[in-house]
């Protein structure tokens, strides 16, 4: 896509991609409506049948601005506004327990462990806890600790399988995964307990591959 | 810094809050919920359903299920949205969200996070694949875990 448009930005008159053509008369046909009354899988090319349809208030005691029964890009729309309120609180508080310096308190608690259970030194505490809040703080942390001579080649690899998977563990779990805590079937803590086993059990893996099947790299060491 | 109040620093959070579902709840759950209907719409979900019906048993999970995994490796709030759709179209129930629900973040965003985590640290590409790996296996083992505590 990116190939085809770069391409054609240059000499805008000269080549249109055939891929512009078809998306035209997908648009055309979309938005023309002249589907709105078919059956079956043709109506994916209608823009109604995408836009969907709200909920209704089904029974009014139980239900909720986002309402029941609907579909398409008006639920979705409405289910992800139901959303916001859990994130901004979320969001909110954490805010405060920084200011605090809640932060700082795990921070100081966590660097001590850190080597025994991820190979990576304690200095990297802080650049952790921000990782569980926001991935880009995090990331820009870690690159800033190997540019200072903080980290090894190995350790920036091990610290860095931590964060890539269920990166901004406690800001993501806390918004998003709001939408889903009325379901679960087990107190809200447990799978954010599981997420940070695991991020430290896949940590390790890697840790366990640089120190076995990687020795080779070893001599490029810092 | 410290001339801030609590209230203050508080609704610095809240606006945060508001930014991350203005710019990326509401438009990828919206994404995620169109995806779902058109998936819906053409049959490919019951398909795909039947198709993955053998590798999610192993979870204890329905077929349809695949669909919040492949959706959360493109956003973890479209995934949420997928799983909250199957929940209401009755195809999950409550002990099939919380098997799924760790998984959703340890498969999270992987395809955003290749440029914003990995690139930004500078991890050469040829460990990609491997830290790739990890996730899937976390998120399998993950699975598994929970469906013993669900």
């Amino acid at each position: 896509m990116n190939k085809t448009e770069t391409q054609y930005q240059p000499q805008p008159n000269s080549s249109v991609p055939v891929s512009g053509y078809i998306v035209l008369v997908l648009a055309i046909l979309i938005f023309s409506g002249i589907f709105a009354s078919s059956k079956g899988w043709i109506t994916v090319f209608d823009f109604d049948t995408l836009n969907g349809k709200f909920g209704t208030m089904k029974d009014a005691a139980k239900a909720t601005f986002v309402g029941a029964g609907g579909i398409g890009a008006k639920d979705g729309f409405m289910f992800a506004l139901s959303l916001v309120p859990g994130v901004m609180l979320a969001l909110g508080i954490i805010e405060v327990v920084e200011h605090l310096g809640g932060l700082k308190a795990a921070q100081k608690l966590l660097s001590p462990i850190l080597r025994p259970i991820l190979g990576i030194p304690g200095i990297t505490g802080v650049a952790l806890i921000s990782s569980l809040q926001s991935t880009d703080a995090g990331a820009g942390m870690t690159r800033a600790l190997y540019e200072n001579g903080q980290l090894t080649d190995k350790e920036r690899l091990i610290f860095s399988a931590f964060q890539f998977t269920a990166g901004g563990t406690v800001t993501n779990y806390l918004s998003s995964g709001s939408a889903l805590f009325a379901f679960l079937t087990v107190p809200t803590m447990w799978p954010l307990v599981v997420l940070f086993v695991m991020k430290i059990f896949g940590a390790n893996i890697m840790r366990f591959y640089l120190y076995t099947v990687d020795r080779r790299n070893a001599a490029n060491e810092r | 810094m410290n001339d801030k109040t609590i209230i203050d620093v508080f609704v610095d959070g809240a606006k945060k809050g508001w930014n991350m579902g203005v710019n990326n709840i509401i438009p990828n759950v919206l994404m995620a919920y169109v995806c779902i209907l058109i998936l819906q719409v053409t049959g490919l979900l019951t398909l795909l359903g039947n198709l993955f019906t053998p590798v999610m048993a192993i979870f204890g999970l329905p077929g349809q299920s695949v669909m919040v995994l492949f959706s959360a490796m493109m956003s973890m709030g479209g995934a949420v949205g997928v799983a909250h759709g199957l929940y209401t179209n009755g195809i999950l129930n409550g002990t099939h969200i919380t098997i799924l629900i760790p998984a959703i973040y340890l498969l999270g965003s992987k395809i955003q996070y290749f440029g914003r985590l990995l690139g930004t640290v500078g991890i050469p590409a040829k460990y990609y694949p491997g830290l790739l790996a990890i996730s899937v296996i976390n998120a399998a083992a993950a699975m598994l875990l929970m469906r013993l505590i669900a």
